[in-house]
């Protein structure tokens, strides 16, 4: 798959480039957020997106390494299906969400989650996580 | 406590124990006529299938109580929600030990409202007195029907609580990383949680949880229009928002506010702005603009009322806004589906 760099196999140092996120998450305070600590962490955010339609219809014209997806989204609870349809396409995904017990249920779908409110020290060590191991299941 | 099918069941019908072949074809034939469904448990069937069906009431002759059925209808009382307390009507013979019956029944069947009958019972009396079981029951069914909602009613204020605690959050770290000193900070974090937390008093006295863009509006300029003052046009058809997208628009006209109150079209004395917005074709379009203000220069770093304008505009509209910083006043317009804003189809 193209969107996912040779550098997220696992045992393979960090990257020295930066890598593209996209959110999905549908409240625009969280997205500001996210946006400037993935600036903070030195990657690059690309777009964010509030609904598991949107994502299907949109992604394929993003070019995206990893996704920050929320469970509640604006076409319902529908995070747990998109981080399913972005493990199908071998694209690193995190939960980032307050509804951590239910995340857990779907963590097989992702490289790890990260709890609301958000926190620049646990949103680092949540994109740590996606540049050491990546998407190498 | 653990999901049962009565939990979702509608508890509409009657289970029928009646080994002697025509006595349950004759409470089939009594209580259907009276609108009442029968369900008959013949012998050699498991009753326990029959149970799983969440009958409303069960009706049992004397002859059906066998040790194997009390103790299958006993383990399934046990089974039974809080709120459930069976019916059960025992047909009784008239020569039996009744006392006996009756209380080892009571002991075996501790969740359950029992109703004796002594044979030949009228069949006015026993339609009368099943009618009377399955009110009682559709009344715990009404109970259960409540608890179900309260349940949803505290997921969804926990997940809403949750939300704005998070938002909050967000809101506190972004106005604390562009704050130079503890005054700004206070100054622009209170006006934001004051902005948050009138959008919500709005909307939640607001009918079916929608507002205008008119009330969102009227909302965010009140504090800032003197009377008689014509500095703020706003103008634009009725168009109603959901609870995200009115707070979404009026978290960012209070970002547009105070900075035009700040450093645009309202911080001189003849300074003018207008917000409107339309729609055309299938289209929402939204325009603010400011004017003899302070010259405008585009700022050199994105601040918070900018980003958050990107981020809020693109997620409501479904494409992001063009902030044009001309050096007569600030540009802001955004453009998207109606029936994306809204979330409602059009037509």
């Amino acid at each position: 798959m193209s969107h996912v760099c040779d550098f997220m196999r696992s045992d393979v140092p960090p990257p020295a480039t930066p890598l593209r996120f996209l959110c999905l998450e549908d409240n625009p305070l969280i997205v500001m957020h996210l946006e400037q600590m993935i600036e903070d962490c030195g990657h690059v955010f690309v777009a964010s997106l509030e609904s598991f339609a949107d994502l299907r219809e949109q992604f394929d014209a993003m070019a995206v390494d990893c996704v920050l997806v929320d469970i509640d989204l604006a076409d319902g609870r529908t995070g747990p299906e998109a981080a399913s349809w972005l493990a199908d396409r071998k694209v690193a995904a995190l939960f980032v969400t307050g509804q951590e017990r239910l995340a857990q249920e779907f963590r097989h779908l992702v490289v790890g989650i990260v709890a609301k409110p958000l926190s620049l020290r646990a949103l680092k060590a949540g994109l740590d996580q996606i540049t050491l191991r990546g998407v190498a299941k | 406590m653990t999901d049962t099918p009565q939990d979702h069941a509608d508890l509409d019908h009657v289970l029928v124990l009646a080994p002697y072949r025509r006595d349950a074809d004759y409470l089939r034939q009594l209580l259907s006529e009276h609108g009442i469904e029968v369900r008959i448990c013949s012998t050699g069937d498991s009753i326990a299938p029959y149970l799983s069906a969440s009958p409303g009431v069960l009706v049992a002759t004397h002859e059906a109580l066998t040790p194997d059925v009390v103790s299958a209808v006993a383990d399934w009382l046990e089974t039974q929600p809080s709120w459930s307390e069976m019916p059960i009507v025992v047909l009784l013979d008239r020569r039996s030990h009744q006392a006996k019956i009756k209380s080892a029944l009571g002991a075996s069947w501790p969740r359950a409202r029992q109703i004796f009958y002594q044979r030949p019972v009228t069949p006015v009396e026993l339609v009368s007195g099943v009618q009377a079981a399955f009110l009682a029951r559709l009344r715990q069914r009404d109970v259960r029907d409540h608890i179900d909602r309260e349940i949803e009613l505290r997921r969804e204020l926990n997940h809403r609580v949750k939300n704005i605690l998070a938002s909050v959050v967000s809101i506190f770290e972004m106005t604390q990383r562009r704050a130079d000193t503890l005054e700004t900070f206070s100054e622009d974090f209170r006006g934001r949680l004051t902005a948050l937390s009138n959008v919500h008093s709005a909307v939640f006295q607001a009918e079916g949880e929608a507002v205008s863009i008119q009330d969102i509006v009227d909302l965010t300029f009140e504090p800032y229009r003197l009377s008689g003052d014509d500095r703020v046009l706003t103008e634009g058809p009725l168009v109603m928002l959901d609870r995200e997208g009115g707070t979404t628009l009026a978290l960012c006209l209070h970002e547009l506010a105070t900075n035009a109150i700040k450093y645009g079209g309202l911080s001189t004395p003849h300074g003018q702005i207008s917000f409107t917005w339309g729609v055309s074709d299938d289209d929402l379009w939204a325009r603010w603009r400011e004017s003899g203000g302070a010259p405008v220069v585009a700022p050199s770093r994105t601040g918070y009322g900018t980003r958050y304008l990107r981020s809020a505009l693109s997620s409501l509209f479904g494409r992001p806004p063009v902030l044009t910083f001309d050096p007569k006043g600030l540009i802001v317009e955004v453009e998207g589906p109606l029936s994306r804003v809204t979330r409602n189809p059009v037509g």
